[in-house]
C-alpha cells in the first residue's frame, strides 16, 4: 500500500527515495507497517523527533494505513 | 547604584532617583507592571498625561547572562484598556544596564513640538526638540539619528514612526539591532501610541566605552554560573539547532501540519501555500541571495535566531520575518510568497506598526470583501495608509477589533480587543488558554502552551483536548513573567523545561548578580507578583471574568481539517489567578 512521507527541517535530506526537492512523496510499504518499524526501515530510528500521522501526534506502535500522511520533524520550537 | 530615569515630558525635566528598596528585586516586566500598577490610575486615558510609558531592562541586563538583554516596554494600552508589558530585543536593554539605568520612566505630555531624549555614556540625559523628524519612518529616522551622533559612537535607539505620532492604537516602538537597523519592535498593545501621545519621538542612549558595569555581588560564581547557562542553550537541540539554523520560522510547517496554522482570517487550519512559506525554505531563498542566517538580536544571544531578508537584488529589506509575522501577513491573508510577506514587513517595521495586529486587521478587512484573500498588492496599498491621514489608514492602524466593526466583520479573533497570534486556539487548546487569561489580551508569548501541546517539550498533552491545559499555561504565565523580568529571552524556556540545570543556572547568576539568595520558589514567586500587580490593575480598570473569553464563534464554528471547536470550560478557566489572593496580601496591595 501507498503512504505520503514528509520530512522537515534537517530531516528534509534523508529521504529514502528520489523526489522533487522537499516535498513530500509517496512511498510503498507492507500492509500492517507500523509507524515504529517504518522510522526504522529508513534509518531515522536514531533521530529523536516529533511524529505525526493525519495531523495528529502518533506513538511508535501506531498502525499506518493506505493513503496516510507520516511527518517527521526534528525537535523544534520558536514563537 | 540601579537609577530610574524619570522624564515628565510636561516640564521637560529629565531627573534621576535611585530604585527604591521595595523594587531592588525587580527588572524588566516586574519593574513596568509594578510601576504602571503604583503610578498609572487604572482609569486613565492611555493617550492621557497621567499614563506612563516605562522603558526597563531586566534584572541581569547589561551583564554577560546568555541571552540576558531583553528589554520591557509598559504602560496602559490604548489597544486592551488594560496594562501592557511588550517584550523586545535589540541593544537598548543592555545599553541601558550598562549606564545603571533600570528604568526610564515617561510621564506626563508635551504641550507642543516632538522631543528626543538623549542619554549620553557620562550618564547625562536631556530632552531636544527634534521636530523636522515628524512623521519619519523608522528607516529614515535611523539615518538621520546616526547623522547626529560623533564618530565611532556605540548606540541604541528606541523610536516611533508615523503609527506612533498618529496615535495609532497597534503602533509599535522600534528598537535599534546591533547593527544599527531599528528593526526589533515592542509591537503589541499599541505602546508606540502612548510614546506618541507624550510627544517622544525616539529615546538615544550611548554606552561608549562603558566597561566593566554593572557589578557583580560574586563575579567568579556568575561567570561560572554565565558557563552553564550557555552550555545548556547549546546542548539542546531546539535552542542549539533548530532556532538557529532556521529562526522563529521553523514552526511554520509544524503549526501547519497540526492543523493549528490560522488561514484566511482563522477559517482554516492549514495553508496550502505553507511550504513556500516555511522557514525551510526562507532559509534556502536568504543564502542563495548572500543574506544573514544567525545573529543575536542584542550582544551576549547565544541561541542567535535572528536573521537578514534580503531582495532580489540583494539589498537589506527588513529583518528576517518571524514566525508570527509571516503567518499574520502571510497564510492570514492567504498570501504565500516571502517577498511580499517581506514588502509588507518592511513597511510595518517603518510606519512603525505591530506585525501581528496588522495582519490580522488587513484578514478581518479582507473578510469583509473590500480586498480578496491573497491580493498582496492590495494589502501594501491599504497599510500604507496607515500613519497617513486617511480614514482607511486610521481605521487598520486601529487594529482587527476596530477594523472589524468598521466594515461589520463578525469573526474577529481578538480577545480583550488584541490580535490573536499565529496558532488557533481550537485544535491548540492550551494556546487558547493563555489568549483566554493572559493579562496582556491574546498572546502566545505569556504562556507558550505550544511547548506540551505540540512540540513534546515539557511534557506533552493532547492539543485537542481541554485536559491540563490551564494548569500548563498557568505555569508557563507565572515561569515567562519571571523570565520578562530577568531580561531573559524566552526562547531559553525550552531548554529550562528540559533540562534542570539550564533552570539551576538561573538561580545561580540571579544569586551571584544580585547577593540576594534566590532559589526556584523565590524565582516563580516573582513570576506570581509580576501577575498579580496586572491581574489587580486590570480588575481595576474593569476587567472581569466575561474579558477571559476567546471569541464567541471559536465556540462554535468547528475549524478544519480537524473540525473541532473550543472547550475548556469557563469555570475552569476563571481558576488561572487562583495564586492573586496570597500574593497580593504579601505585597500589601489590593
Ligand atoms: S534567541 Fe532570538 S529573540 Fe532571543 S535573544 Fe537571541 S536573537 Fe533575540
Amino acid at each position: 500500500m501507498q503512504i505520503e512521507l514528509a520530512l522537515f527541517a534537517k530531516l528534509s535530506a534523508r529521504y529514502p527515495v528520489p523526489g522533487s526537492g522537499r516535498e513530500p512523496r509517496p512511498l510503498e510499504i507492507e500492509d500492517g507497517t507500523r509507524v515504529g518499524a517504518l522510522v526504522e526501515r529508513i534509518g531515522l530510528a536514531a533521530e529523536p523527533r516529533i511524529t505525526f500521522v493525519n495531523g495528529r501526534h502518533a506513538a511508535d506502535d501506531r498502525l499506518l494505513a493506505e493513503g496516510d500522511r507520516l511527518a517527521i520533524f526534528p525537535p523544534i520550537a520558536g514563537g | 547604584m540601579r537609577t530610574i530615569l524619570r522624564v515628565d515630558m510636561s516640564t521637560l525635566r529629565v531627573t534621576s532617583e535611585p530604585v527604591p528598596e521595595r523594587w531592588k528585586d525587580f527588572g524588566g516586566r516586574a519593574l513596568t507592571s509594578a510601576i504602571v500598577f503604583e503610578e498609572v490610575p487604572a482609569d486613565a486615558d492611555p493617550l492621557g498625561p497621567a499614563n506612563k510609558l516605562i522603558i526597563a531592562t531586566g534584572l541581569l541586563g547589561g551583564t554577560t547572562a546568555p541571552n540576558g538583554g531583553r528589554l520591557s516596554i509598559g504602560g496602559k494600552s490604548p489597544l486592551t484598556g488594560g496594562i501592557k508589558e511588550s517584550n523586545v530585543g535589540g541593544q537598548l536593554g543592555h545599553t541601558l544596564g550598562h549606564l545603571g539605568i533600570a528604568a526610564i520612566v515617561v510621564e506626563g505630555a508635551a504641550k507642543t513640538g516632538l522631543y528626543s531624549l538623549l542619554i549620553e555614556a557620562d550618564g547625562s540625559a536631556k530632552l531636544e526638540r527634534t521636530d523636522d523628524w515628524a512623521m519619519l519612518g523608522n528607516y529614515a529616522l535611523a539615518d538621520k539619528i546616526a547623522a547626529t551622533r560623533p564618530e565611532g559612537d556605540r548606540f541604541a535607539t528606541a523610536s516611533i514612526g508615523p503609527a506612533g505620532e498618529k496615535r495609532l492604537a497597534a503602533a509599535s516602538i522600534a528598537v535599534s539591532d546591533p547593527k544599527g537597523y531599528p528593526n526589533r519592535h515592542a509591537g503589541r498593545g499599541g505602546l508606540g501610541a502612548v510614546m506618541g501621545s507624550k510627544g517622544l519621538k525616539a529615546v538615544i542612549a550611548s554606552d561608549r566605552g562603558v566597561t566593566g558595569v554593572p557589578d557583580h555581588a560574586d563575579k567568579d560564581a556568575f561567570v561560572a554560573a554565565t558557563r552553564k547557562f550557555a552550555t545548556a542553550l547549546r546542548e539542546h537541540p531546539v535552542s542549539g539547532e533548530g532556532l538557529p539554523t532556521y529562526g522563529t520560522q521553523v514552526l511554520t510547517n509544524i503549526i501547519n501540519e497540526a492543523g493549528g496554522y490560522p488561514t484566511r482570517n482563522f477559517s482554516a487550519g492549514q495553508f496550502e501555500f505553507a511550504s513556500a512559506l516555511s522557514g525551510e525554505n526562507m532559509r534556502e531563498i536568504t543564502l542563495e541571495r548572500g543574506g544573514n542566517v544567525k545573529h543575536g538580536c542584542h550582544s551576549g544571544c547565544v541561541i542567535q535566531c535572528s536573521r537578514y531578508w534580503y531582495d532580489k537584488d540583494g539589498h537589506y529589506k527588513t529583518k528576517g520575518m518571524e514566525y508570527e509575522s509571516v503567518w499574520s501577513l502571510g497564510a492570514d491573508c492567504g498570501i504565500g510568497d516571502l517577498d511580499d510577506v517581506a514588502e509588507l514587513d518592511r513597511a510595518c517595521g517603518d510606519i512603525g506598526i505591530d506585525t501581528i495586529e496588522m495582519g490580522a486587521t488587513l484578514a478581518v478587512y479582507m473578510e469583509s470583501g473590500a480586498l480578496a484573500f491573497g491580493d498582496a498588492k492590495g494589502a501594501l496599498a491599504a497599510l500604507k495608509q496607515v500613519g497617513t491621514d486617511s480614514e482607511l489608514g486610521t481605521t487598520l492602524g486601529s487594529g482587527a477589533g476596530a477594523t472589524g466593526k468598521k466594515f461589520g466583520v463578525t469573526r474577529v479573533p481578538t480577545v480583550k480587543n488584541q490580535a490573536m497570534p499565529a496558532y488557533d486556539p481550537r485544535p491548540i487548546q492550551g494556546i487558547g488558554v493563555t489568549y483566554a487569561t493572559s493579562t496582556m489580551g491574546a498572546d502566545h508569548t505569556a504562556g507558550y502552551a505550544i511547548t506540551a501541546n505540540v512540540l513534546g517539550v515539557g511534557g506533552s498533552v493532547d492539543p485537542l483536548k481541554p485536559e491540563g491545559q490551564v494548569a500548563l499555561s498557568q505555569s508557563l504565565q507565572i515561569a515567562t513573567a519571571m523570565l520578562d523580568a530577568m531580561g531573559l529571552c524566552i526562547f531559553v524556556a525550552f531548554p529550562v523545561l528540559d533540562k534542570p540545570e539550564a533552570f539551576e543556572a538561573i538561580v545561580e547568576m540571579a544569586t551571584a548578580h544580585t547577593g540576594k539568595d534566590w532559589n526556584a520558589d523565590e524565582l516563580m514567586g516573582l513570576g506570581k507578583k509580576v501577575l498579580t500587580y496586572e491581574r489587580l490593575f486590570n480588575n481595576h480598570a474593569g476587567f472581569t471574568a466575561a474579558d477571559d473569553r476567546l471569541p464567541a464563534y471559536m465556540y462554535t464554528e468547528k475549524l478544519p481539517p480537524h473540525n473541532v471547536v473550543f472547550t475548556v470550560p469557563d469555570a475552569e478557566l476563571d481558576t488561572m489567578y487562583d495564586f492573586v489572593d496570597e500574593t497580593a496580601m504579601a505585597l500589601q496591595i489590593s
